[in-house]
């Protein structure tokens, strides 16, 4: 895949299966493509294109479900902290809410975007694409949601709170009796759900799709 | 070499889609967005960028990020002193992640910036591929680094028992925070394809 060629200048142009590699600038050719492949810059080794068998009907399943199983995280105990007879039951909006009662109300807003807000935004619009798309339902919106979809993707950190909970988990475990609640699972269920909508709708496969509808209307 | 890249042929590649389109061309025939045959300003802004983390990476090390309250003491731990704590204490592997994320990523990713930025303007022994992964690397693991400041908003949610046990943020976790933001930021506008311009031109 993305083998290297000597290219007559005018056969690039409006031809959609060349493209150049974002990180080293080199042409591949992904004319040979077939659905469930991926290509990587035979240059660099970047990962250009994955084309995914039935992406959008998948991107569309994941993200619903992600968008349920936050809403679910958001509204239910998430952790419970046991010690000295006193006990204490956070929810997952409470560790915004607290540093907001803390005078930080900065990092409050900050954390809120990247393990709720920006995650949520970035679900709702990959959930509203993939129906558009699927259903060949183009209209000028269309672009400037997929521009903003993948702009957003790198600003989220639901992977890294997930690991940040585990270890105040193992942190606080010796001293004190923490419980799981019913949203602790369910963020964990979040994560994993939103991690595979996000790595099933790919960059180039998207794009080109939206360019057919493109010609088509 | 140097015919097999869109720059030498008159080509731009849109950032945002990754249509392959003409050099003279404003704005991107697919999607919209400007084209830039590069990131704009790449190197100014990922070293003001650099410098901006450098300075604010002082503050999140040396206030407390941590402040805890158990009947009536206050103790105020610091990101280091905080790893030093979990060191007495036995636990070895969450100082040592603790540890990985908030020093040893930060400053790690800091230094290969301004490393990959110096290599642009004078050149490597290192071949650009190699450094080309560096970059995607560094670019990855950026916001694990968050891991510490969202650690101590658990607890601090967590552990609140009034006057007998409670947990609060520190200053230093808004510094912290902002030294994440802006690696990720820096990380996001270098282009790692100056990196292989360099070769393009050398082997002219």
């Amino acid at each position: 895949m993305g083998s290297q060629m000597h290219i007559n200048r005018d056969d690039l142009v409006g031809r959609d299966h060349f493209i150049a590699c974002p990180s080293c600038d080199h042409l591949a050719d992904l004319s040979s493509m077939a659905e469930g492949d991926r290509a990587s810059c035979s240059h660099c080794g970047h990962l250009l294109c994955v084309l995914h068998r039935a992406g959008l009907n998948r991107v569309m399943a994941w993200s619903s479900s992600a968008l349920i199983f936050l809403l679910l995280a958001c509204s239910f105990p998430f952790l419970s902290f046991e010690s000295s007879g006193l006990k204490n039951v956070m929810t997952l909006p409470m560790t915004v809410v607290r540093l907001y009662q803390q005078d930080m109300p900065d990092l409050a807003i900050l954390i809120a975007g990247f393990i709720i807000l920006i995650p949520a935004m970035v679900l709702l619009l990959l959930f509203n694409l993939a129906t558009t798309l699927a259903y060949g339902r183009y209209n000028p919106w269309t672009n400037v949601m997929c521009r903003f979809v993948f702009q957003l993707q790198g600003w989220s950190m639901v992977e890294v709170f997930f690991i940040g909970v585990l270890i105040s988990l193992v942190k606080l475990g010796k001293t004190a009796t923490i419980v799981t609640g019913l949203s602790f699972w369910a963020y964990a269920a979040f994560s994993i759900c939103f991690i595979l909508a996000i790595t099933g709708f790919d960059r180039l496969q998207a794009w080109r799709r939206i360019g057919e509808l493109q010609e088509a209307g | 070499m140097s015919a097999s890249t869109a720059r030498a042929l008159d080509l731009v590649s849109c950032h945002s889609c990754m249509k392959l389109t003409e050099q003279d061309l404003q704005v991107c025939p697919r999607c919209g967005s400007d084209l830039h045959p590069r990131k704009a300003d790449s190197l100014n802004r990922t070293m003001a960028l650099l410098i901006t983390s450098c300075l604010l990476y002082i503050p999140a090390n040396l206030l407390p990020i941590m402040v805890t309250e158990q009947f009536g003491r206050t103790s105020e731990n610091t990101i280091i002193s905080g790893v030093l704590v979990l060191i007495k204490n036995g636990s070895i592997p969450i100082a040592a992640i603790i540890f990985f994320a908030s020093v040893v990523i930060p400053l790690g990713k800091l230094a290969i910036l301004f490393y990959l930025c110096w290599t642009v303007k004078f050149g490597s022994k290192i071949s650009s591929r190699q450094r080309t992964l560096t970059y995607r690397v560094t670019e990855t693991v950026g916001k694990w680094s968050m891991i510490d400041v969202f650690v101590v908003a658990i607890l601090a949610a967590l552990v609140h028992l009034g006057g007998i046990l409670s947990v609060h943020p520190g200053e230093a976790g808004l510094a912290f925070a902002g030294v994440v933001v802006l690696t990720m930021l820096a990380a996001k506008s270098f282009d790692p394809r100056l990196i292989w311009d360099r070769d393009v031109l050398t082997n002219e």
